[in-house]
């Protein structure tokens, strides 16, 4: 007897670490999940369909902090529908887990460029729209987009601008180009984004060229600035997440992120600025779509309807800092802020956060680039590794 | 009997079958093959325009593994050297950081060596670079660790110095102390002695040292992007790149992990060959 | 002739408050074969150790050649030791075993240092391998040879190196008996034929017997008797070193006059003398000495009480007046018979009384004691109590 009890015992702690260990390396690198109701809610093996056990639930992918979390506990208790939320940390991560298979998402969000490739590769439905009355609230610039000419596949979630973001007090005046990421001004100073579309984006945008280009000279040109850049020692290193801890610590002088993203550094280091460069630079929407193979579509599409409401877009604008596609959102949100927080919202900040259609005007969005000119773009990004 | 052993042994035979073969197969599978279907060696074909990274990679982590090796044998052979008591409280000492996740002790090591971080404002308040300015007419305002390769060796050695250290001291710790006052006996000094049979024993818990740290440095990438700014691409990196990068080549991403792979196996066994010829005369 | 070569003066041992040697008086003399015997716990092992170095006197003295080296460490001395468990190197062959000591540089007399050539070192460990018969083995390895040949290698690694003085630390205790026995003729004539002091340490006296030219018996951290085997065994000075050695049967006496002693009440012709008049004393008489003879002519009359048959002769338990007594013969006398006994004069050994008095001699140990042992009333302190009193 005391064996078996010795053997259970063991396999029970086993399986505890063995699950709790999946959970701490999910945090670091995967998809991780958020449990709101007192439901398993892993990423793998949400297959209960809602006809199936009468409960109702909808599995959403989105990206980390990119949601005000009170929405999903209000959506949960107007509709009865369990969300089980789950987030990934790229666009290109979100791609490599739907091609392996083995998740069960209903709702993603990703990137203009990435919809364009799913669409393309025949993983998203088409959604009904009679279903999203909200949909008529988004305005009509963020509608008819290169991703979804016919908008018969999305509703946008958010847009925003990528930007040069610096600490004013590293630099000796306000930085409005390209320039600063290929020069030798503040060499040793600047932190390149590390992906090879945004980098080679931003010389692209420098040397005059369409960012979507398939031209393999300009693509070349465009490394090579790059790269000889690095040679020289312009960039003290490369990142994404590890920007938030560099620029508000004050570590380095100039990085390359997203609008949304830097007011929340700014949050925490006032001495931060953004600029979107007068090249041009890029523009993005994430949209929400619903999987070719979702099993709660119809859950799906009360969620979408629900994000897209103006109450939601109002929260999460406040809460994720990133602008909201929804035309009423956008003109209630200075009012909103002064009513919650007693203050009148700064204007520049809030021009960051939704940009002017002056600074829109020469703005791109980026499109799903064939696969001969991928590979091409990641040999490139390689080869400035080695 | 023999039944009851390998019904006890199933758990783990499933184990080892789900976590360790499958994996390794699915990988030389994918290795030989691309996104149209067929067995190739295309994806071979290029390892060449990655030797660099391969270089990179198994000499940081030779690095990593001699630094290792030059701390942790002193260390050890202390630790064997004292008491019961300073045993306890250095076990504990060198085990308590593992008890932290390696990813928190990596962004520990982040805030400590940035531009503006820990080190360098406590070196700014204590006016070393007045000092050091003062000296050499330079303008220095901060030293610039994070994002070097150097740190992350240092990253490497803090996180996998105790498996070298632990694997040598128990081997040491075993040693008949007969022995050492037998070749004390025979006219050989401390140097000696250490020299001609602690040293040549304490080989086996060496070897382990050095497995339990090359491998897992070879294939970093954490530390490397974390610490060393992603300046300069790992293999880790570069198997990465094929998943997550812009272009999804599994394909490409499992031949260069194969090819990993059966260059440290070869190293391994090339290690512990050295290590059985040992046992046998040492003219050291 | 001989040289005295090392001097131990006055050496006390204390570890923790508790004292292993108290006040060792003893001096080697060259060439000579020594041994130290006594039980486990008496301090043999621990004089040893003192002379070879791995142990520092608490207080006291050594002395090597004149030379005060209580502070020299052990590879300074001239002194090589075979261990118990011979501590042979597993990483190394026989050959590099044997030639480690050689392989390590020396300082001859004059202060110069120098090594031996590879030519020498190979002709020294032929040269031993021959010694201890082990030709032809060198390039085996240390887990493929038999406790015995384990057992000769560290002979060899000792002596190759031509020390003044071989330590052995009961070199022989895990070997079997015939190959023991075989062990202890090589070992002393190893030591003749080499001209080297060999001090070693042992618990069986009969190995000590065979090997040594002098025999120290040690008990409790003190020396109880030095002497040649004979001496020791003919002439034990008290109770213990006469228990120790060989079976005793020990007896209460009084020493009458010289050459007179009194037990039981009877008057026996005996050797020894200078003791005062009617002093109380130990009486030693081997069981071998003893001549069993028809009751009435006996000095002694007594009833067998056990017989053991052991080969060469039959152990048989007598009881006189109620002390039992051993005695070798090969007579067979039936259990429950009377007999007589009698003693030649220099069967009896008279001793001086000492705190051993009273431990030694009886033989009820082989069969009142297990009876005491199986009855759980009887207060051990009591029990000794009853034996003095039966005398």
């Amino acid at each position: 007897m005391k064996k078996i009890t010795a053997l259970t015992l063991a396999c029970s702690l086993a399986l505890g670490l063995f699950l709790s260990g999946c959970a701490m390396e999910e945090s670091a690198s995967g998809s991780s999940s958020y449990n709101f109701t007192a439901g398993s809610g892993s990423t793998a093996g949400n297959n209960s369909s809602s006809t199936e056990s009468g409960k109702r639930e909808v599995n959403v992918c989105s990206w980390g902090e990119y949601i005000d979390e009170s929405l999903i506990y209000k959506f949960e208790e107007e509709t009865g529908i369990k969300v089980n939320y789950n987030t990934a940390p790229s666009n290109e991560e979100l791609y490599s887990l739907l091609q392996s298979g083995g998740v069960n998402y209903d709702v993603i969000v990703p990137s203009d460029y990435m919809i364009a490739r799913l669409i393309s590769e025949d993983m998203l439905q088409p959604l009904d729209y009679s279903k999203i009355p909200n949909y008529e609230k988004i305005d009509e610039q963020y509608k008819g987009l290169s991703f979804d000419p016919n908008n018969e596949y999305t509703v946008p979630y958010t847009w925003g601008t990528l930007g040069i973001i610096y600490n004013t007090t590293m630099v000796n005046e306000p930085i409005t180009s390209w320039e600063v990421m290929f020069s030798d001004e503040y060499a040793g100073n600047i932190l390149l984004i590390d992906n090879s579309r945004d980098a080679f984006g931003m010389a692209l945008y420098y040397l005059g060229y369409d960012v979507n280009t398939t031209d393999e000279a300009q693509i070349r040109e465009a490394a090579q600035l790059v790269a000889d850049a690095k040679a020289r020692g312009v960039y003290d290193g490369q990142g994404m997440d590890e920007v938030f801890q560099i620029m508000e610590g004050g570590n380095l002088a100039i990085a390359t992120y997203y609008a949304g993203d830097f007011l929340s550094m700014h949050e925490n280091n006032p001495d931060l600025a953004f600029c979107v460069p007068e090249e041009g630079s890029n523009w993005f929407v994430d949209a929400m779509c619903i999987l070719k193979n979702a099993k709660n579509v119809d859950e799906a599409h009360e969620w979408i309807n629900f994000i897209a409401s103006t109450d939601s877009n109002l929260a999460n604008m406040d809460y994720i800092w990133y602008a909201s596609p929804n035309a009423e959102a956008l003109e209630k949100y200075p009012a909103y802020y002064e009513e919650t927080y007693g203050e009148p919202l700064d204007q520049e900040l809030y021009e960051i956060m939704a940009a002017p259609k002056d600074v829109l005007a020469r703005c791109s969005m980026y499109e799903n680039l064939p696969a001969e000119t991928l590979a091409l773009y990641n040999d490139l990004w390689i080869e400035l590794g080695i | 009997m023999k039944n009851k052993i390998s019904w006890l042994a199933a758990p783990y035979v499933i184990w080892m079958a789900l976590i360790v073969v499958a994996p390794i197969i699915m990988v030389v599978i994918y290795a030989f093959t691309t996104a149209q279907g067929g067995i190739t060696l295309d994806n071979f074909a290029r390892m060449g325009t990655y030797t660099v990274i391969f270089t990179r990679s198994f000499q940081l982590a030779l690095v990593a593994t001699i630094i290792c090796l030059l701390l942790g044998y002193p260390l050890a052979y202390v630790m064997a050297k004292e008491g019961p008591g300073f045993q306890r409280i250095a076990m504990v000492l060198i085990m308590l950081p593992m008890w932290v996740n390696f990813l928190l002790r990596t962004y520990a090591w982040m805030a400590i060596l940035e531009n503006n971080g820990i080190l360098n404002n406590f070196f700014e308040a204590i006016g070393l670079f007045d000092l050091i300015n003062g000296i050499f007419g330079t303008d220095l305002t901060y030293f610039r660790m994070i994002r070097t390769q150097g740190a992350v060796v240092l990253g490497m050695v803090y996180n996998y110095l105790p498996f070298m250290v632990l694997p040598i001291y128990s081997v040491i710790i075993k040693l008949d102390h007969s022995l050492l006052e037998a070749a004390r006996d025979l006219g050989a000094n401390s140097a000696l002695v250490f020299r001609k049979v602690i040293f040549p024993l304490s080989l086996p818990g060496v070897l382990s040292g050095v497995t339990m740290v090359f491998v897992p440095s070879v294939s970093t990438f954490a530390i490397s992007r974390m610490l060393g700014g992603n300046n300069q691409m790992l293999l880790g990196n570069l198997i990465e790149q094929q998943f997550l990068g812009g272009a999804y080549n599994p394909y490409l991403g499992s031949a260069i992990a194969l090819v990993m792979m059966v260059i440290v196996i070869v190293c391994m066994v090339v290690m512990n060959h050295f290590g059985e010829g040992e046992e046998q005369a040492v003219m050291l | 002739m001989s040289k005295e070569l090392i001097r131990l003066s006055n050496c006390t041992m204390a570890f923790d408050g508790e004292v292993v040697l108290d006040g060792i008086n003893l001096y080697i003399n060259d060439k000579e074969f020594l041994t130290l015997l006594g039980p486990s716990g008496c301090g043999k092992t621990t004089t040893l150790r003192i002379i070879g170095g791995f142990q520092t006197p608490t207080s006291g003295d050594v002395f090597f050649d004149g030379v005060r080296i209580n502070s020299v460490p052990p590879h300074k001395r001239a002194v090589n030791t075979v261990f118990q468990k011979y501590a042979l190197f597993p990483h190394l062959n026989v050959y590099e075993n044997i030639a480690f000591g050689l392989r390590l540089a020396k300082t001859d007399k004059d202060g110069k240092r120098y090594k031996l050539s590879e030519k020498e070192i190979d002709q020294r460990v032929m040269e031993m391998l021959e010694v201890v018969n082990l030709r032809g083995f060198e390039k085996r390895h240390i887990s493929q040879l038999s406790g015995g040949q384990q057992q000769r290698v560290a002979i060899a690694r000792a002596l190759v190196n031509r020390p003044k003085v071989l330590l052995l630390d009961e070199p022989l205790g895990a070997l079997d008996l015939k190959l023991r026995k075989d062990m202890q003729n090589e070992l002393k004539r190893i030591q003749q034929a080499m001209e080297i002091t060999f001090i070693y340490v042992t618990h069986d006296q009969e190995e000590a017997l065979a090997m040594s030219d002098t025999v120290v018996v040690m008990d409790a951290g003190k020396i109880q008797q030095i002497g040649t085997p004979e001496d020791i065994y003919n002439e034990p000075k008290n109770a213990f070193v006469a228990d120790f050695i060989g079976e005793s049967n020990i007896l209460d006496g009084i020493m009458r006059e010289d050459g007179v002693v009194e037990i039981f009440n009877r008057k026996f012709k005996c050797l020894d003398s200078g003791f005062e008049k009617d002093e109380p004393v130990d009486v030693v008489i081997r069981p071998e000495d003893v001549d069993i003879v028809p009751e009435n002519e006996g000095q002694l009359k007594g009833t067998v009480t056990s017989v053991t048959f052991k080969g060469v002769h039959y152990d048989t338990i007598v009881d006189f007046y109620g002390f039992k007594w051993l005695i070798q013969t090969t007579d067979f006398c039936p259990v429950d018979s009377r007999i007589g006994i009698k003693i030649d004069p220099d069967g009896i050994h008279v001793m001086k009384k000492s705190h051993y008095s009273g431990m030694f001699g009886d033989y009820s140990s082989y069969s009142e004691e297990y009876e005491e042992i199986s009855d759980a009333s009887i207060d051990p302190e009591e029990e000794e109590q009853e034996d003095e009193n039966e005398e």
